[in-house]
């Protein structure tokens, strides 16, 4: 139990490493790494070829394309945040990209009800964010509830609840965008830490956005979007959760054989219950940031992502048959995505090949997750169904 | 010195060799063309930009997102901003609220952004609270919705019910359409009742069986209005499905081949075509005077409709607005 799930947080370490042959171990760093690899290589394909493709009027690596980069991952990431620990469990999550827009929905019109209410701006958006992500928690109660004590399969129960939750969004809406939102929010979903004017009469500017027009606007490059660091202390904390705490060891037991997990007392259904608050939580921050960006609440915000999150969590190397799996690799799962369609559209290569890529890398992912355990001697648990 | 003038003289010879190279290209300029989703519509419109480009000898870079959305289109625009080599981008914004902040941003980068089909705001670049991008270069949503209305009560005798079938809400477009549809509804023929709209997302699967539904409630159902492509042709599919072609009166907005087939077949009796080969072909044009220092364009153009029934569909003068992408 403990092995399976420090295979992966800690699998130089635990194991001496005179147990496999020299081959057996380069195998298994290069499945550990290939990610980080790809990732790379990808990078370096769009540095090289970007240029080449545009006669060197276009640029792969510059700052405002890693910021756009930055920016473009948060949602998915946000999605397979949560993902990650339910899958991690042996679960599923299919309702986080409405939930993501019953978010987005309940804080815009939680948002707009204080201000509206004579509430001060940054209240009201803390009062758009409880709202979000309290609705979405909310939402991930009930789905583990049903998962945990009523022991109806995941994938059934979150299937359910993404409808429900689908149509809940689309009637607090009425239909439409949720509109009439107080501008200023526009900063808070769009500003950054930092801003950076290049060339003459340019310099950094720390917090706050500098008032320029005309030229120097155009040479001023956006650092570190608020929404970004936002996602970034999301993702720390979800690292430490996963690594450092009991939350975290008990994830991987429950993941790695939840006959073991509940002899060892480890209080299981409060546990899946709370795996699924998790998830249904990452998806409301998702929702309340992208009301932010937006400036409007939206009812379909969310629906195009799920796929693409849970592609992230895959290649990312979290096992669909729980136990094993790590919040960078998800990371890196986001970023590849993110990469992908940014260097795609810089090529001008039509988008669709993305999703030929994602999906090519997705299999190419579980196939080394599983020759991985192959070449350590290791038979692949079945799936429990 | 020395250095300075070989530096005025290369740029001399640049200079001369731009402006031989076209006589109205002082510099060539780049376009980013990004349209809201893959359909029929905007192939046509990618045909348009694609030869004002040709035409006028200007580059132009096109993105298609796959599926319709503000979180799909934005990181594409984004990147599309990002790549530094563009001087206009020529759009549908998916949502009229919430693509105003993605697109500032690109004009704050130095883009000038031209609408096309879907505008920002309340269309009204001139009084209306969005005003940077150049011109609004669509259809008179409003009135196509008039005017499928008027259509629609005509075949159906004047009285009874009828349901629309649409796309997303808040999209400038439809909403135009669903708006125009209901007003005439009601205030010229007060027998007609209005059921919808239902929202399909882009999807006719959804459009299909959104109609069937309402089929089966309301068997006395005379007639749908489907406000876009993928709402005519899976109104289109229920209608047949059921066995009731004929029988319930279709208005397809968008002239698509099947929307024509249907037309052909009795299904649907009106085709209202857009003219989205116009819409491109003028934003490109609209870019390239902006480029030259045109400072009247019009701030809004409406490319108007024209109206398919069984009788002119053969008329090549009318044929030609059906929705064609060639060797498709």
């Amino acid at each position: 139990m403990t092995d399976r799930g420090s295979r992966i947080v800690l699998p130089a370490g635990v194991k001496p490493s005179g147990i496999w042959t020299p081959a057996q171990r380069f195998a298994l760093l290069a499945s550990r790494v290939w990610a980080w690899l790809f990732l790379a290589l990808m990078v370096l394909f769009f540095v090289v070829t970007v240029p080449l493709v545009s006669g060197g009027a276009v640029h792969f690596l510059t700052i405002r394309n890693s910021q756009n980069i930055l920016v473009a991952i948060i949602p998915v990431l946000l999605l397979g945040l949560g993902q990650t620990f339910v899958i991690i469990g042996a679960g599923i999550d299919l309702s986080v990209g409405w939930v993501m827009s019953l978010a987005s929905v309940l804080s815009a019109l939680a948002l707009r009800w204080a201000f509206d209410g004579g509430v001060p701006l940054f209240p009201s958006v803390l009062v758009g964010l409880i709202a979000g992500v309290g609705g979405a928690a909310v939402v991930g109660f009930i789905n583990g509830v049903i998962i945990a004590k009523l022991k109806v399969p995941a994938f059934i129960v979150t299937l359910g609840t993404s409808f429900i939750v689908r149509g809940v969004a689309y009637l607090m809406s009425e239909n439409t965008t949720v509109i009439g939102l107080p501008p200023g929010i526009r900063a808070y979903g769009n500003d950054a830490l930092l801003y950076f004017i290049r060339g003459e009469g340019g310099g950094f500017y720390f917090l706050k956005r500098p008032d320029v027009s005309g030229e120097l606007l155009r040479r001023m490059d956006t650092i570190l979007p608020y929404p970004v660091i936002v996602t970034a202390c999301v993702v720390a904390c979800a690292i430490f959760l996963l690594r450092k705490t009991q939350f975290g060891r008990h994830t991987y037991a429950i993941g790695g054989s939840m006959e073991a997990a509940v002899r060892t007392g480890i209080p299981v259904d409060r546990h899946i219950i709370k795996l699924y608050i998790l998830s249904a939580s990452t998806a409301g921050m998702a929702g309340f940031l992208s009301t932010l960006r937006f400036t409007a609440g939206s009812a379909v915000i969310g629906d195009p992502l799920l796929l693409s999150s849970i592609a992230a969590v895959i290649i990312g190397g979290v096992s669909l048959f729980g136990g094993a799996g790590t919040v960078i690799g998800t990371v890196i799962g986001a970023l590849i995505i993110a990469v992908l369609t940014t260097g795609l559209v810089m090529l001008n290569v039509e988008a669709f090949f993305q999703f030929i890529v994602v999906g090519t890398v997705v299999i190419v992912a579980v196939l080394i997750d599983q020759s991985r355990d192959l070449i350590a001697g290791r038979h692949r648990r079945r799936a429990e169904t | 010195m020395l250095r300075k003038h070989a530096l005025f003289a290369v740029a001399g010879a640049m200079a001369l060799a731009i402006a031989s190279h076209g006589a109205h290209a002082a510099a060539k300029i780049k376009i980013g063309f990004l349209p809201g989703v893959v359909d029929p519509f905007y192939q046509v419109m990618q045909i348009g930009v694609e030869a004002a480009a040709k035409d006028l000898g200007v580059d132009v870079v096109t993105q298609v997102p796959p599926t319709w959305g503000v979180d799909i289109q934005t990181p594409i625009l984004d990147s599309m901003v990002a790549r530094g080599d563009l001087d206009y981008i020529v759009t549908a914004p998916t949502d009229k609220d919430q693509m105003v902040g993605p697109l500032k941003a690109a004009v704050d980068a130095g883009i000038k952004v031209i609408t096309v089909d879907t505008f920002l705001g309340d269309g009204d670049y001139v009084n209306g609270p969005v005003k940077f991008p150049i011109s609004y270069i669509g259809s008179d949503n409003i009135e196509g919705g008039r005017i499928s209305a008027r259509g629609l009560a005509k075949a159906i005798g004047g009285k009874g019910t009828v349901y629309i079938n649409s796309t997303n809400p808040n999209v400038s477009s439809v909403e135009g359409r669903e708006k125009g549809f209901k007003e005439v509804m009601e205030k010229e023929f007060p027998n007609i009742k209005v059921l919808g709209p239902d929202y399909n997302l882009d999807d006719p699967n959804k459009a299909t069986q959104q109609t069937a539904a309402v089929l089966e409630r309301d068997p006395g159902l005379g007639g749908v209005f489907g406000t876009n492509v993928f709402s005519a042709q899976g109104a289109g599919a229920a209608v047949v499905n059921a066995g009731l072609g004929g029988h319930v009166q279709v208005v397809a907005y968008d002239a698509t081949k099947l929307a024509i087939e249907l037309l052909n077949k009795g299904v649907v009796t009106l085709v209202l075509a857009q003219k989205p080969y116009d819409m491109g072909y003028m934003a490109v044009q609209f870019a390239v005077a902006d480029a030259a220092g045109v400072t009247s364009l019009p701030r809004r153009v409406e490319t108007g409709f024209a109206i398919i029934d069984k009788e002119n569909v053969k008329d090549p003068t009318i044929a030609r607005f059906i929705y064609q992408v060639p060797g498709k």
